[in-house]
């Protein structure tokens, strides 16, 4: 098992190598340059351009920029500067990291803990009215873009006359010690956020959950359970779901890079001091080295949400066995 | 009495008279047509900002949103009156100007003092002019102004209170621009050349970034909130003699979506916010309905008056040709609604267009209103008849030549909510009378380089008007470096002499105008100049303005003495006199 690893993780090298120049390639290829954005500005003349693009590096041939980043990724695990700040990318993304992962985990999690337990169900009271319920807001979620369910909440708020319309805290309590208030300041505004993308993952994994148990449901050793007069509790985790997991824990591994990208067009929207405006304007701007080392982060996390699955998927599971 | 007073009592005075002599701080006018009263010190307010600023360094990012920071921690040496946009001093207390226009020399204001406590002097002024404005190397310079005609302008520090600058030549627009931020040479001396960009990146300290203006940093939490405080130290007072700014803090919240920034606005998690046209009817009616703010209109000077221009050096030569033919332009001006997109597109909030120069700029504007003629389809029709465009084939279409359609693609930016319709309100008008335009979608912040790139055939895109026509010289004399819509007259070097050549006889007259004016210091002559070149505009069309949009901004009623400033631009910052009531 653990050479199995090892070799996994070897392996992602070539991989992300390949994964870093095809990225690059195709931020060149944007038409434009970093410079465009500023045209408007009346102290922007060509001389500020030819001294930007000198300073940034742009004035040498793609192959070398490129090389000039694999060599500091490689030999100083600097990862470039953003163009935009003049910071280095790594600070950049620290600076937002931690809300990210905070919102993107909380959102997975709670979509797991609710569409696992409701998949279950509707596959077992597949005629039942609450589970027709279930199914009609699974298709519902599923339908309307995260955003439009968060701009909805938004507006009822407002209605209500609740003034946590957007962003993570209010605005005194935006840079206040933590305390019991801020956890509930918090709290009052992050279950718009939350719900808006936790319904869509809810709606997909709970399906997902659904036609999975009920592919098992229909299997010889489930009806041999019952025929031997298992207790329904038994058949439903020892057996059934058991078997009908493996494909939701692959899936969970292919969610990971939704860490950095599953909330773009919310964060901009709700306003959340998270990482996904940084990608969108990077990529917008042509700021080459924060779009290249975000996208890399996302194909590193997506190699190992791919592994872990796997190596999970042998510990769920004893038919599977590496090596 | 005289006689009766004890030593410490004459100390006393002579201490408080020196103190009065030096500490000169600046009275604001009282501006009563703006509606200004005397404000109550304390409270707090605030602002939204589009995103993260992305350094606190302002000669070092390009960031629309620093400057709306930079503007309230840092003073130039001139500014604006808020009422009549004259220019008043600043942290010059007062300049006077060579009989020759050549040089200029600016009289500090004494006692000021950086919101750390450190003193102020011609040290800090000609570090800054030196080091970050005229530095070629600072990525938010403006170095291209400190070299006039190939020579460089001259900074000399002559005592600790007086700066002078010496010009190559005389430039009368000069003056108008020394509103740049003055910084502190104490924090930021050990920076040179290209490291300026890499001062004050957004982990530094708040404590270092140190400023003359009415507020200094406090705090700042990446991706949500920039905190301000009241400078201590600031050197204005309002016209009573209340010492400025009245306001204890401010704050920004950073708010991406303008959608986000108007919920926000009506949650009353920011107090005040400059909206659109679009955005009007429903503010407005939830104003009406006794919510508590006001939507205020004003016709500024600044803003963007979005126009229509044509290549005339478009890729297909048939085009070409037709564009740079005025005949044809006056023509298709007949058939541009500006009434109807007034009224549709700006829910009214916009008034017929200047040619370069904003109406309500008393000091340069000429009424060209007559030029702009009236929306009349039939009239269009028969010019371009005269022009010998007509639908020879009969499908409905005029044809260029045999058996070509007059097909034009129209740029514009998607992403706005003005020029979506705008578009297609020419469109619809221009197929009445014949012409067919595609609509060819690109986002607005890139209209100004793909109008560089000459990469369109006809585009719907706006420049910022400014006070004086001199700042804006790049834009409308012909071969500038932003006259786009006649590519061909750039030189080919930026800064030698344009293609004259080239130039239609009007673009010659233009192209002059802006040379003599830029040299002439006497204020009537160039009056003149630039009354003759809105005419040549208006009648010569080198772009079709199409409206002046109002500014519309929305303001809390806890707050007093609010006028509208539209964003960024040094020298004009009315936050200071801003109350809580």
């Amino acid at each position: 098992m653990l050479t199995y690893t090892l070799r996994r993780i070897l392996g992602m090298l070539p991989t992300l190598l390949i994964i870093s120049a095809v990225c690059f390639t195709v931020i060149k290829l944007q038409p434009g340059s970093f410079t465009d954005q500023y045209l408007e500005d009346p102290r922007f003349t060509k001389e500020t351009v030819a001294a930007i693009t000198r300073q940034l590096g742009l004035d040498q041939p793609a192959i070398v920029q490129y090389g000039r980043w694999l060599w500091g990724v490689v030999t100083r695990l600097d990862f470039g500067f953003s163009f935009a700040s003049n910071a280095p990318v790594i600070t950049q993304i620290g600076e937002r990291l931690g809300w990210t992962v905070f919102v993107a985990l909380l959102t997975l999690l709670l979509s797991w803990l609710v569409a696992v337990p409701l998949g279950i169900y509707t596959a077992f009271n597949r005629n039942g009215l609450a589970a027709s319920v279930a199914n009609f807001l699974g298709y519902v979620g599923l339908a309307i873009p995260d955003f439009l369910v968060a701009l909805l909440l938004v507006s009822l708020t407002l209605r209500l006359g609740s003034s946590n319309v957007g962003g993570l805290f209010s605005p005194a309590m935006i840079d206040a010690p933590w305390s019991w208030a801020r956890v509930g300041d918090l709290l009052a505004h992050l279950w718009i956020p939350v719900l808006a993308v936790g319904l869509e993952g809810v709606a997909g994994l709970m399906r997902q959950m659904r036609a999975s148990m009920l592919d098992v449901l229909s299997q010889d050793y489930v009806r041999t359970a019952r025929a031997k007069g298992a207790a329904q509790q038994t058949v439903i985790w020892r057996h059934a779901v058991r078997n009908a997991i493996n494909p939701l824990i692959s899936l969970a591994g292919l969610s990971l890079p939704t860490l950095i990208s599953g909330t773009i067009v919310i964060s901009i929207v709700m306003n959340l001091p998270t990482i996904g405006p940084l990608l969108y304007e990077s990529l917008l701007n042509k700021d080459q080295y924060t779009a290249l080392t975000l996208l890399m982060l996302s194909a590193v996390l997506l190699l190992i949400g791919n592994l872990l699955a796997d190596l999970a998927l042998a510990w769920a599971d004893p038919r599977v066995r590496y090596s | 009495m005289m006689h009766r007073s004890t030593p410490t009592l004459l100390m006393l005075s002579a201490l408080l008279l020196s103190g009065l002599a030096a500490a000169a701080p600046k009275k604001s006018p009282t501006y009563t047509s703006l509606g200004v009263a005397a404000g109550k010190a304390g409270g707090n307010y605030t602002l939204a900002l589009g995103d993260s600023p992305q350094s606190f360094m302002y000669y070092g990012v390009i960031d629309n949103n620093l400057g709306l920071v930079a503007q309230q921690l840092f003073d130039g040496l001139v500014e604006f009156n808020l009422d009549t946009y004259k220019i008043e001093p600043a942290l010059a207390e007062s300049w006077t100007i060579s009989p020759d226009g050549k040089v200029y020399t600016f009289k500090l204001r004494q006692g000021v003092k950086w919101s750390d406590g450190e003193a102020f002097n011609a040290d800090d002024v000609v570090f800054t002019y030196q080091q970050l404005v005229a530095n070629p190397e600072a990525r938010a310079g403006d170095a291209g102004n400190f070299v006039i005609d190939g020579k460089k302008v001259e900074i000399d520090k002559v005592d600790a209170n007086t700066v002078r600058f010496t010009l190559p030549r005389p430039s009368p627009a000069f003056l108008l621009q020394q509103r740049y931020f003055i910084m502190p040479q104490h924090q930021l001396g050990k920076f040179k050349g290209a490291e300026v960009n890499n001062a004050w990146p957004t982990n530094t300290p708040p404590a270092e970034i140190v400023g003359t203006g009415p507020f200094k940093l406090q705090s700042y939490t990446p991706g949500q909130k920039v905190g301000l405080v009241k400078n201590p130290n600031y050197w204005k007072t309002d016209a009573a003699g209340t010492k400025l700014p009245y306001l204890n803090s401010l704050d920004f919240l950073i708010i991406r979506d303008p959608q986000a920034q108007v919920a926000s606005f009506l949650a009353g998690n920011i107090d005040q916010l400059n909206v659109t046209g679009a955005q009007f009817p429903d503010l407005k009616q939830k104003e009406v309905a006794g919510a508590a703010f006001k939507v205020i209109r004003s016709t500024a000077l600044f803003g963007s008056p979005p126009f229509v221009a044509y290549n005339f050096d478009a890729k297909d030569p048939a085009l070409a040709k037709l564009f740079s033919d005025t005949r044809f332009r006056k023509a298709m001006q007949l058939a541009v609604n500006r009434p109807r997109i007034i009224d549709t597109v700006y829910n009214g909030l916009a008034s017929l267009p200047g040619h370069g120069v904003a109406p309500v700029n008393k000091a340069f504007y000429v009424n060209t209103t007559a030029q702009l003629g009236k929306f009349d389809l039939a009239a269009a029709g028969k010019a371009l008849d005269a022009l010998g465009i007509k639908d020879t084939d009969g499908d409905g279409v005029r044809n260029v030549s045999k058996g070509k359609n007059l097909e034009i693609d129209l740029t514009y930016g998607t992403d706005s909510s003005v020029y979506p319709p705008m578009a297609t309100i020419l469109q619809n008008d221009f197929k009445q009378l014949g012409v067919k335009v595609n609509l060819k979608g690109i986002l607005s912040s890139k209209l100004l380089s793909t109008g560089l790139s000459g990469d369109y055939e006809m585009i719907l895109h706006a420049f910022g008007d400014q006070p004086d026509p001199e700042l804006r010289k790049p834009i409308w004399q012909p071969g500038g470096s932003l006259y786009y819509w006649h590519r061909s007259l750039q030189p080919a070097v930026d800064g030698q002499t344009p293609n004259i050549a080239k130039m239609q006889p009007w673009e010659k007259q233009i192209y002059d105008i802006f040379d003599e004016a830029s040299t002439t210091t006497a204020a009537a002559k160039r009056k003149a100049l630039y009354a003759r070149w809105q005419l040549l505009f208006a009648q010569y069309l080198p772009v079709t303005p199409i409206a002046k949009p109002e500014n519309i901004a929305a303001i809390s009623n806890k707050y007093g003495n609010y006028i509208y400033n539209l964003g960024v631009i040094p020298g004009y910052n009315p936050v200071p006199l801003v109350y809580q009531k």
